[in-house]
């Protein structure tokens, strides 16, 4: 070995310095096993995080579909364009070559150079500092964009609006994605650009999917709404470089089972140069679209029910709900006014979130199960089921002087029935106040409403739809509390006074009535599954649920109640006759409660209508509630008619169909 | 002593023989030197490239041939031959590297004037002077060893070295003084020039260096040596400091901050370019480093070239390229040697001395052990003058080798 023979030889100069070379050769052996080998991970790592961007793809969202099938909120393919800057480079570096022509200048040659042919011109170039480049940079780049971005107008022929600051945001902040065109390309637009004759290069046209109400502000409450939101959901990854436009659900079903929904985001990996461009890009994990979610709504009487409210009355602030009594199942679920949910997506100017937020409209409010409203005469139902339990005869007459006066209290109560003898009948379909104040304190009192009111679940949640239901009030400590007298329960028995409730639970005390006294738990999901049939993933079933609670009435009661009801829409005396629909017994009971400011004011009224029908096999519940309106049976009973009409030509359309499936 | 003849064709088969070790290992850096620049300049852009005549690697391996054909003259030349004419080269470098600082002779390129230009080639004064340099030490320090001991010799070769050190330091080429200085100090150690004055020397200029690098990083400004900015830069750099004056307000500390980030930039991507090679390396042109120009594409192919190797044949591949280097430093030992006279060892030690010097500050850098000195990498790096010089230097080698003691 040429080392060692060195260190042997007598020469103690040649010696050191051999030492000394191998000492260095040493250390750069060792500095570079440290480098490569045990620091390798950590610079591995700063380099793949200098030269990769990770970008998060959006799944493409489940769709929300009606007990039919039909979909409620589905997607729709936009067709955007897009531009690759990594493509324009090219374009980039010549346009800027071209900025920077050199002056040709003349330069005296002596005759030899001129002989031997040296050209007698000279480039020149303008001296630039480092900001004047930066900027000549910056404008040649946008003229660039902004050429093709022309192109792309001559080509789809509409004008897109593209300014400096519009290029410079995407430069600075998203080079390595491609920049947005246009988006939301019509099929003649589609087509001329796929003729693709003049297209600037990097053009492409990129579908993304758009969020679609097809009944547009129709269920509005019920579907929920979307906001922009790229962020990460849980156990997805989290430090994305860039994310790709997402949204997610805020409110209703959309918000409820937003994760379902939503599916998983996949991952793209860009890998860019030190300059930021794109060089490739990979998809490491592709992006699982969300699953469906199928309701027991029914697109056909949703439909109806949001067209009868909307009917009610001029700008309409009220609610209709339609449930099967025997399931549950929400049929139809409406709260007027209503919003476009689209409008979410794209976001608001001040004046329209002016009118999203006003105080008086509650266009946001979902009214059927946020709402709360004194009850009125719609809660006779409830006082009659509490004092035919305890002992009422429903034959027994009692005079009505138009006013009743309870102990407690200095006024009269007004009866708005003609006075005169009335027994349960006729009490019921004129709603006399008179009959129910003395019977329901005299028969079960204060102690059989809180009773009726603890099984009905009063004041309490049904869990529908998180964030956007109210419980309501019910004043479950009448029993105990100190100075409760007659004529505070003489309030509650004509649903007023600290009564206060939604419309769904009216519709769920109504269907207790129809279907023999079973308190149903509201049902809105019936399962969430994959849009692909061939995935092999077993749906989520949300199973009918045995019944909340029992009525733990007779079937007599029942019945008394039922008759009535039946006659207060069938009679022509009864308050609810234009809820009337030939061939479709209706049985229903309006209301009409008062709304007083703190001085007792009356300064709003509160109108209902609440039924079910076919009285022989009861298979809807409708209850229809409208604030500001005139009287229940004027003002809701016609709505509640429509919906029921609606039913009916939809049930004769199906039948013929159905018989010919068998 | 023999008489000198310019053609020693009477020695012997064997004794004229080449070292063909140090050839071998030569030759071989030269085909990794062109794999390497040809790695680090086609990288995958779609950009017009010159014609394929006018490519660095191209023109590297003409470097090579003409370099090679120049070792060999060297080679057959007797060492003492241009010994002899030592002086006269010196002087002429001497006057090039002034002539380099007149603006009309001397182009500007990066700040720095440092090229001739002859319009069909340009060269650089700096790479040459370091081969006049040795031959002229080894002459002057051939002279008998009771003469060393005088101080009087001691002074003119302490002015040998100043006088090339300051006008090189002038271009400004920082790297290349440098390498003068521990090169003629091997010299004069290897020379017998009595430890004394070299300890007194080396003890001096460490603490002119201590003195310079303490006033350069940490003085107020008045009383700083003027330096070239870029130069106090990297050395601010190597040692992780911004460079802000204590009292400067936050803002100014933040600017000053970002600056030294963007003057770290070659020393980090370096770094990252070495380490991420991992022990096998990505394989040759598949660095992303130099691709996606991370590591500038101005230096990835001259002074940062090793990080090119490093990254693509990882930790096996610099082992190989130090190897070589080793074989070429130690085939130059054993040339010191076996040199049949003073001259012949002191040339060789001289020209393993600059080799050594290249190498250790050159891939030192590339791994954060030195500060970023413009030190090209013997035969690797991209660039004519340094190829040429280290060819001529190793055909010194050659020549001391085939005239050796028989």
């Amino acid at each position: 070995m040429i080392v060692f023979d060195q260190l042997k030889k007598n020469d103690p100069h040649l010696r050191t310095i051999t030492w000394g070379v191998l000492a260095g050769l040493a250390i750069l052996f060792i500095g570079l096993w440290w480098v490569q080998v045990v620091s390798h991970r950590r610079y591995a790592e700063n380099q793949k995080a200098q030269s990769f961007r990770s970008v998060r793809i959006p799944a493409v969202r489940g769709k929300i579909l009606d007990r039919k099938g039909a979909a409620l909120a589905e997607n729709r393919p936009s067709y955007n364009v897009i531009l690759y800057l990594d493509e324009l480079r090219e374009q980039f570096r010549a346009e800027y070559a071209s900025a920077r022509k050199p002056r040709m200048i003349a330069v005296a040659l002596p005759f030899w150079k001129r002989w031997l042919g040296f050209s007698p011109v000279k480039a020149e170039y303008t001296r630039l500092n480092a900001t004047q480049r930066l900027a000549l940079e910056r404008s040649c780049r946008f003229r660039v964009a902004s050429n093709a971005v022309h192109q792309v107008e001559a080509i789809l022929q509409q004008p897109i609006g593209f300014s400096f600051d519009d290029f410079m945001r995407h430069y600075t902040n998203q080079l390595p994605l491609p920049m947005p065109v246009i988006q939301n390309l019509d099929s003649n637009q589609i087509a001329r650009l796929l003729e693709g004759r003049a297209n600037p290069p990097g053009l492409d046209l990129e579908i993304q999917p758009m969020r679609e109400y097809t009944g547009g502000s129709l269920a509005a409450h019920v579907l929920g709404y979307l906001m922009r939101d790229n962020s990460s959901m849980e156990g997805e990854v989290a430090d994305f470089s860039f994310r790709m436009p997402d949204f997610r659900g805020r409110t209703g079903i959309e918000g409820a089972f937003d994760t379902e929904l939503r599916g998983k985001a996949g991952e793209k990996v860009v890998l860019v140069n030190s300059l930021g461009y794109r060089q490739t890009e990979t998809v490491w994990s592709p992006a699982e679209p969300g699953r469906n979610v199928t309701l027991t709504m029914d697109a056909g009487i949703q439909a109806a029910t949001d067209a009868a409210l909307q009917s009610a009355m001029p700008n309409t602030r009220g609610a209709a709900v339609v449930l099967d009594p025997n399931t549950g199942d929400i049929l139809a679920m409406a709260s007027a006014p209503s919003f476009d949910p689209h409008a979410f997506l794209k976001g608001f100017t001040h004046a329209e979130w002016d009118r999203m937020t006003d105080e008086h409209m509650k266009p946001l409010l979902n009214r059927v199960t946020q709402g709360t409203f004194a009850p009125g005469s719609i809660f006779k139902i409830v006082t009659s089921l509490s004092a035919l339990e305890h002992g009422l005869d429903p034959l027994e007459k009692i005079y009505n002087p138009k006013w009743i006066h309870v102990a407690g209290r200095a006024k009269p109560i007004k009866d708005l029935a003609d006075a005169g003898d009335y027994d349960f009948k006729r009490a019921f379909i004129h709603s006399s106040n008179t009959y129910f104040i003395s019977n329901g304190i005299r028969h079960g009192g204060i102690e059989g409403l809180v009773n009726l009111g603890r099984r009905l679940h009063l004041g309490e949640r049904t869990g529908l739809l998180p964030r956007q239901e109210a419980g309501g009030n019910f004043p479950f400590s009448a029993l105990t509390r100190r100075g409760w007298v007659d004529s505070d329960t003489a309030h509650i028995c004509i649903g007023q006074g600290e009564v206060a409730v939604t419309p769904l639970q009216i519709a769920i005390l109504v269907a207790a009535v129809a279907n023999g006294g079973k308190i149903m738990w509201p049902r809105l999901v019936d399962r969430i599954e994959s849009g692909d049939p061939n995935s092999g993933e077993p749906p989520t079933i949300f199973p009918h649920r045995p019944p909340r609670d029992e009525l733990g009435v007779s079937a007599h009661t029942l019945q008394v109640i039922r008759s009535a009801m039946l006659a207060d829409v069938e009679e022509d005396v009864g308050s609810g006759k234009l809820a009337r629909t030939p061939g479709f017994h209706v049985c229903g009971k309006t209301g009409t409660a008062e709304v007083t400011d703190t001085h007792g004011q009356m300064i709003d009224r509160t109108t209902w209508f609440a039924s079910y029908a076919p009285f022989e096999n009861p298979r809807y519940v409708i209850v229809l509630m409208v604030e500001g309106g005139a009287f229940g049976g004027t003002t809701c009973a016609p709505a509640v008619g429509k919906i029921y009409k609606a039913i009916q030509q939809m049930e004769q359309k199906a039948r013929p169909s159905v018989a010919q499936a068998q | 002593m023999r008489s000198l003849t310019p053609f020693p064709l009477g020695a012997n088969e064997r004794q004229s023989r080449v070292d063909w070790l140090l050839l071998g290992a030569l030759g071989f850096l030269m085909v990794v030197g062109a794999l390497f620049v040809y790695s680090a300049t086609m990288v995958s852009e779609n950009t017009a490239q010159p014609a394929w005549y006018n490519q660095p690697w191209f023109r590297q391996i003409l470097w090579y041939g003409l370099g090679s054909l120049a070792m060999l003259g060297i080679a057959a030349m007797d060492y003492r031959l241009l010994a002899r004419w030592s002086l006269v080269g010196y002087v002429i470098i001497i006057v090039m590297l002034i002539a380099v600082l007149i603006p009309q002779i001397g182009t500007e390129r990066f700040n720095a004037r440092r090229w001739i230009d002859l319009k069909f080639l340009q060269f650089q004064p700096s790479e040459f002077a370091k081969i006049a340099f040795i031959l002229a030490m080894g002459n002057f320090l051939s002279r008998p060893g009771d003469e060393l001991k005088s101080i009087r010799i001691f002074w003119r070769v302490l002015g040998m070295i100043v006088l090339p050190f300051l006008l090189i330091m002038k271009e400004p080429d920082l790297g290349s003084a440098l390498i003068l200085l521990p090169v003629g100090l091997t010299m004069m150690f290897a020379a017998g020039v009595p430890p004394r004055f070299i300890n007194t020397l080396i003890g001096v200029s460490s603490l002119l260096v201590g003195l310079i690098l303490v006033d350069v990083l940490f003085a107020p400004p008045s009383w700083q040596i003027k330096l070239e900015l870029y130069q106090k830069r990297r050395l601010l750099v190597y040692f992780g400091l911004d460079g802000a004056p204590r009292n400067a307000t936050p803002a100014e500390k933040a600017e000053a901050r970002r600056t030294q980030h963007n003057y770290s930039y070659n020393v980090e991507q370096a770094l990252i370019s070495v380490g991420s090679g991992g022990l096998l390396g990505k394989g040759w042109r598949q660095g992303t480093q130099n691709a996606l120009g991370y590591l500038p594409r101005a230096v990835a192919h001259n002074d940062f070239i090793f990080s090119v190797i490093a990254e693509e044949k990882g930790f096996m591949g610099s082992v190989i390229v130090v190897t070589l280097y080793s074989v070429v430093l130690f085939c130059g030992i054993r040339i010191a040697g076996q040199a049949r006279d003073r001259l012949g060892k002191l040339l060789a030690v001289g020209v393993v001395a600059m080799f050594f010097s290249h190498v250790f500050i050159n891939i030192g850098m590339n791994i954060r052990i030195m500060p970023v000195t413009g030190v090209p990498l013997p035969l690797l790096s991209y660039g004519g003058s340094s190829v040429l010089c280290s060819l001529i230097a190793a055909g010194i080698l050659q020549s001391v080798y085939i005239h050796r003691r028989s």
